[in-house]
């Protein structure tokens, strides 16, 4: 019992992680303590890039001791920075292919090769037409996104050049980036470079190496990720302010309940609208349900619930939670933090798992693919295979008790109106509150969820201690869930939780103190926000000027360091739990600790204390307030007219 | 609506009566479509420039006023 309390900080999980163990379903919680991580992996020091190896090469910690290489003469420092570099290339990757899919659909969308998706956000076209240069006019909206979607097409391929959505970028930091040379080419180019670089026998300087990755991981946010977000606004709407609620409570016993768990919205889209055909109901009804409700896992459930409202069943740890629940009669899967052993646990009850992606299969999971051309039919099937399997439910039910409300759907855009609505929408109140103390500076806390840490401990920990202090938290993916099922994506938190200067901002504009902006591919609209921030002017003209910082505290997978990367090589500080991959090498990490700092005005930082790190999120936000002057507060002076004068004079 | 009274602190540390918080109770039913505001391609495109500023603005750039536009 008190193990399971060890395991997650949200009870609704340790409830489910009860009924595995007295069911005797295996979890991820149970393979985290049944198997250690590989010291010489986790910290980077292991190289296996060539068939002389794997060669263990850890850096010796005393001064003056040989320092060993690999066979092919690699130091620790080359190891560690290409191991890095690597997980830089396959975030980067995720986040460009998830793109690419995208903008297929978009494409074949705006030509009128499928008829189940269509334009539904108008304004944003023109934003991305604006953004490329393609002529508005008179044109047909047809011609306009034509365009638009052959260009974005070939933001991947391109070779040279810079990316296109980079000069949405401060000026200043556009200037940066070409001065020091980490302007991204093109989406594909710098993943690729990457995984040449780090082959055995080429790069071999690890500063070498890691400056490439942080071109690269660029390429994922001002390009690969924020294509995703763009393309996806404009088929699915941007995401406006809707209340939804979160957490495996959401769950229905007498319904038929699909979870749609990955990253990509294309399907779960279909499925949103399937799931509304009165016809599907009826068969529903037909089985004995009462009806279909539909659910969210990870950054599908973050997409559809940013755009219709969709309950959330839970984030990356409580994926086999929701199906030990006995309730679930299908669980759709596409690509990125689908854990293998679904097959195992679903197989312990009733549950079909559905892999939908050509690229994702599972062994032992029906296959059941998402073609665009069919969309909205794959998923009225995809629908009646867990509608059939209803009356099969044979496990013991127990759902949870636990849902709560959220607040969601904070695009930058409709911050930007939020603070000052149609004719005056504006950043402008943000600033003037950061400029006056109110609000003391604005953090991003993003990421996972990893089962070598307390479940949502870190992420609650963390948000409570920013706003707690007057930090205005901008969330995505799993810790916006942590913070959803903590009731911390309400306007009510900021009374409860939030420092008196947050909580005046957030009560007189009615908004939570966290906001909650979407899935991973979402953190370019934290990009964007950033941005805004700077250009509407008073804290400084680049991101790395800002009383901001950064923070994935359960982080596990490799966008999270892509995602870290890209906030770094931006301008902003971010701190990092858990674990942190090149501890092996001190000239590796030191170089990501500071030497990025005077290269990219913005580094990263470990901490595995939540609450420290928070502190030291803090403490920069302070140096920065101090740098800009607006550390402390000025006395009104009343200016006669000789004060004038001088004033002119000078 | 009946008015709210809350007590706060002033500026210069004085305890106030202030009108509190004056919103209907109960939660939305649907989502709040802001966009849905701007019907045309003309005050589509119009709100671009004026709201969307910081990228669309020919002329206005906050901080980045007065320097080359990227």
């Amino acid at each position: 019992m008190a193990e399971t309390e060890a395991k997650s900080a949200d009870q609704a999980s340790v409830e489910m992680i009860e009924k595995a163990a007295a069911e005797g379903v295996e979890t991820v919680f149970d393979r985290a303590l049944k198997m250690k991580p590989c010291p010489i992996g986790a910290e980077g020091s292991c190289c296996k890039n060539c068939g002389m190896g794997p060669c263990r090469v850890q850096a010796p910690r005393k001064e003056g001791a040989v320092r060993p290489t690999g066979v092919c003469g690699a130091t620790a420092e080359t190891i560690s920075a290409r191991n890095f570099a690597r997980m830089v290339a396959g975030g980067a990757a995720a986040h460009g292919d998830h793109a690419r899919g995208v903008a297929e659909l978009f494409l074949a969308t705006a030509k009128g090769e499928v008829s189940d998706f269509e334009i539904k956000d108008e304004q944003k076209l023109y934003q991305l037409a604006m953004d490329f240069g393609v002529e508005i006019g008179n044109r047909d909206l047809k011609d306009i996104a034509i365009d638009v979607g052959e260009i974005a097409m070939a933001e991947f391929g391109r070779q040279e050049g810079e990316i296109l959505f980079a000069k949405r970028a401060p000026l200043k930091r556009q200037e940066l980036w070409r001065e020091t040379g980490t302007m991204p080419r093109g989406i594909d180019r710098e993943v690729v470079e990457i995984m040449h670089r780090t082959h055995i026998g080429v790069d071999q300087d690890y500063k070498s190496i890691l400056k490439a990755a942080a071109r690269c991981s660029l390429s994922d946010g001002w390009g690969g990720s924020m294509i995703s977000t763009e393309l996806q606004d404009i088929m699915f709407g941007d995401p406006v302010p809707v209340a939804g609620q979160i957490n495996l409570g959401v769950l229905k016993e007498d319904h038929v309940n699909i979870i749609v768990h990955g990253h990509e919205p294309l399907l779960p889209e279909m499925l949103v609208v399937a799931a509304q055909d009165p016809e599907m109901r009826k068969y529903a009804e037909s089985k004995g349900a009462k009806g279909i409700n539909l659910a969210g896992m990870c950054c599908s459930a973050n997409e559809i619930l940013m755009r219709h409202g969709i309950p959330v069943a839970g984030n990356f740890l409580q994926q086999e939670l929701a199906i030990i629940t006995g309730a679930v009669e299908a669980m759709t899967v596409d690509v990125q933090c689908e854990m293998q052993s679904l097959v195992n646990v679903a197989r312990c009850y009733h549950t079909k798992l559905i892999t939908t992606d050509p690229r994702a299969h599972i062994e032992g999971a029906m296959h059941i693919e998402f073609e665009e051309h069919e969309a909205l039919n794959i998923a009225k099937r995809i629908l009646r295979e867990a509608i059939d399997n209803f009356p099969n439910r044979r496990a013991q039910v127990q759902i949870p008790s636990q849902s709560i409300d959220t607040v969601v759907g904070f695009s930058h855009e409709t911050i930007n109106y939020l603070l000052g609505g149609l004719y005056r929408a504006s950043y402008r109140p943000l600033n003037d509150n950061i400029i006056n103390g109110r609000i003391r500076g604005i953090a991003g806390v993003v990421g996972c969820n990893n089962a070598r840490t307390l479940h949502d401990d870190a992420h609650l920990k963390m948000i409570l201690e920013l706003i707690g202090n007057d930090v205005i938290v901008l969330t995505t993916g799993c810790s916006a869930m942590a913070a959803g099922k903590y009731g911390l994506l309400t306007p009510e938190a900021a009374h409860k939780y939030a420092g008196e200067g947050l909580a005046s901002v957030c009560e007189a504009v009615g908004i939570p103190p966290v906001l909650h902006m979407g899935s991973c591919v979402d953190n370019s609209r934290i990009l964007m926000a950033a941005t805004a921030v700077v250009k509407d002017g008073g804290l400084g003209d680049d991101i790395s000027d800002l009383p901001a910082a950064g923070a994935a505290p359960e982080w596990m997978s490799e966008k999270a360091i892509s995602i870290g990367q890209y906030f770094v090589a931006s301008g902003v500080y971010t701190v990092f739990g858990v674990t942190w991959p090149t501890l092996g090498s001190d000239e590796v990490t030191r170089e990501l600790f500071e030497g990025f700092d005077e290269i990219f005005k913005g580094r990263w930082d470990f901490e595995q204390d939540p609450v420290k790190a928070a502190g030291k999120m803090i403490e920069h936000i302070d140096k920065k307030r101090k740098a800009l002057g607006i550390d402390k507060k000025r006395e009104r002076v009343l200016y006669d007219m000789a004060k004038r004068r001088e004033l002119e004079a000078a | 609506m009946k008015e709210k009274v809350e007590e706060r602190v002033s500026f210069d540390g004085k305890k106030v009566k202030i009108l509190g918080g004056i919103y209907e109770e109960g939660k939305p039913e649907s989502p709040f479509q802001w966009r849905k505001k701007l019907r045309s391609r003309e005050e589509m495109l119009a709100y671009l420039k004026t709201g969307e500023r910081y990228w669309f603005s020919d002329e206005w750039y906050g901080s980045e006023k007065r320097k080359t536009p990227a």
